[in-house]
């Protein structure tokens, strides 16, 4: 694949360059043990193509991908006999994201096991609120979200998207704003 | 004191009517109680960011950071393993949709996507829900996974029980999935509708795209819409 990083370690395990305990594949997706899992059982689900962050990932991939992940949160549910899972993407440097490869944590979870994936609630006034609901509304406006819209186009084979030169503006900005 | 009584009396009634319901009634009787039901159905007020058919996305009233957004299908599902792969997999397009937007419109550098299923696993909802928080530096939100050493038998051991229970390929009949949902999940009309549903279609079909040559396309233009990202990966790689 012409996009996959020779730099990349999550290539090289998709490419078997690099030894993996692999739990799933398929044509478009992988997943494997992590070895140095949260939890005993902790799995990564990737597509197989490479793309840094889930913005870049094309929905039918994207929506492979978490049926996967599904899959697997049920398997785990199911073989390793634990309480709970935790399905876990850490998106952009400032989201904690390490591997410059898209990949779907999902973690079996027990009591007291050390993992910790809650947040303090901050205070926001009802006008910082509503200012955000406006600014997000207003973007989501812009951006097609349609899965069934999609699969359509899938089925007729003209997936021709439509805010091309929209996104090339806004990620050229993001480009200059992001160090 | 009076008061108190006739709740214990009435905590009572209720346990008995549960025990006696059909897990249909069961399930209708957890959507008339779940806030976010009530919420999707307009009973409940809040600030909806999206809205189709299936999903619907709404702003955490108590965000670990501005623009937290809960990303939920309108069918009452308490917890993950009991929705169809498809309609997860739709339900985190959704999702991805809206990482978008708030990188766009709160200049947000990052998102984490949270699922819990599970209490132990820190759900606290009846509903189903994806959290979707827009991430900034120094923004005091900490999601740091411990790193483990897990002893290489138990690895094996690991990778056997789930790769028995995942089989070998994709090629997993609709049989096997209902077998592999605990039995404690109660199962629901709408799932089993979802369940008939051809899964695999989307795939397939994107599959034989690939084949015909036809993705590739796609994913050129994918790769031209993306060049800042490309740029994030380069600053990923460096680290």
């Amino acid at each position: 694949m012409a996009q996959s990083r020779e730099s990349c370690i999550i290539c090289q395990i998709v490419e078997n360059k690099v030894p993996s305990l692999k739990v799933y594949e398929d044509d478009i997706t992988l997943a494997v043990l992590d070895i140095n899992g949260a939890n005993p059982g902790h799995c990564f689900v990737m597509p197989k193509n490479h793309y840094p962050i889930i913005e870049q990932v094309p929905d039918e991939e994207l929506a492979s991908v978490f049926g996967i992940a599904n899959k697997i949160s049920s398997a785990i549910f199911d073989s390793l006999k634990v309480q709970g899972t935790n399905i876990f993407v850490a998106n952009g440097i400032p989201a904690g994201q390490t591997v410059a490869h898209f990949m779907v944590n999902v973690i079996p979870r027990k009591e007291n096991d050390g993992i910790n994936l809650q947040w303090k609630p901050k205070q926001l006034s009802e006008e910082e609120m509503s200012t955000v609901e406006l600014k997000l509304k207003e973007q989501v406006e812009n951006i097609e979200v349609k899965p069934e819209k999609k699969k359509r186009q899938i089925s007729s084979q003209k997936a021709e998207p439509k805010f091309i030169s929209d996104e090339d503006d806004f990620f050229m900005s993001q480009m200059r704003r992001i160090p | 004191m009076a008061e108190k009584e006739m709740d214990e009396e009435q905590l009572k009634a209720l346990q008995e009517k549960l025990s006696k319901m059909s897990p249909e009634e069961l399930k209708e009787f957890q959507k008339k109680q779940c806030i976010f039901c009530q919420i999707i159905n307009g009973k409940v007020q809040s600030k909806k960011v999206y809205e189709d058919e299936h999903v619907i996305a709404i702003l955490d009233i108590n965000p670990a950071n501005p623009g937290h957004i809960l990303v939920m299908p309108k069918e009452h599902y308490s917890i993950m393993p009991q929705i169809s792969d498809e309609e997860v997999g739709n339900i985190f397009v959704v999702a991805k949709a809206l990482s978008n937007a708030s990188l766009r419109a709160l200049e947000a550098q990052g998102s984490n996507i949270i699922v819990a299923n599970g209490v132990v696993a820190g759900q606290r909802a009846q509903h189903f829900m994806i959290h979707l928080i827009p991430r900034k530096e120094n923004d005091n939100v900490n999601f740091n996974l411990p790193q483990k050493t897990i002893a290489e038998d138990e690895l094996q051991a690991m990778h056997k029980k789930l790769t028995e229970a995942l089989g070998t390929k994709a090629e997993k009949t609709e049989e096997s999935k209902k077998e592999q949902i605990p039995k404690y999940m109660e199962k629901n009309v709408i799932d089993a509708e979802f369940r008939e549903k051809p899964q695999k279609e989307s795939i397939l079909q994107l599959d034989k795209m690939r084949k015909e040559g036809k993705g590739a396309k796609d994913t050129e233009k994918e790769a031209k819409s993306s060049i800042n990202l490309d740029d994030i990966a380069k600053i990923l790689g460096a680290k």
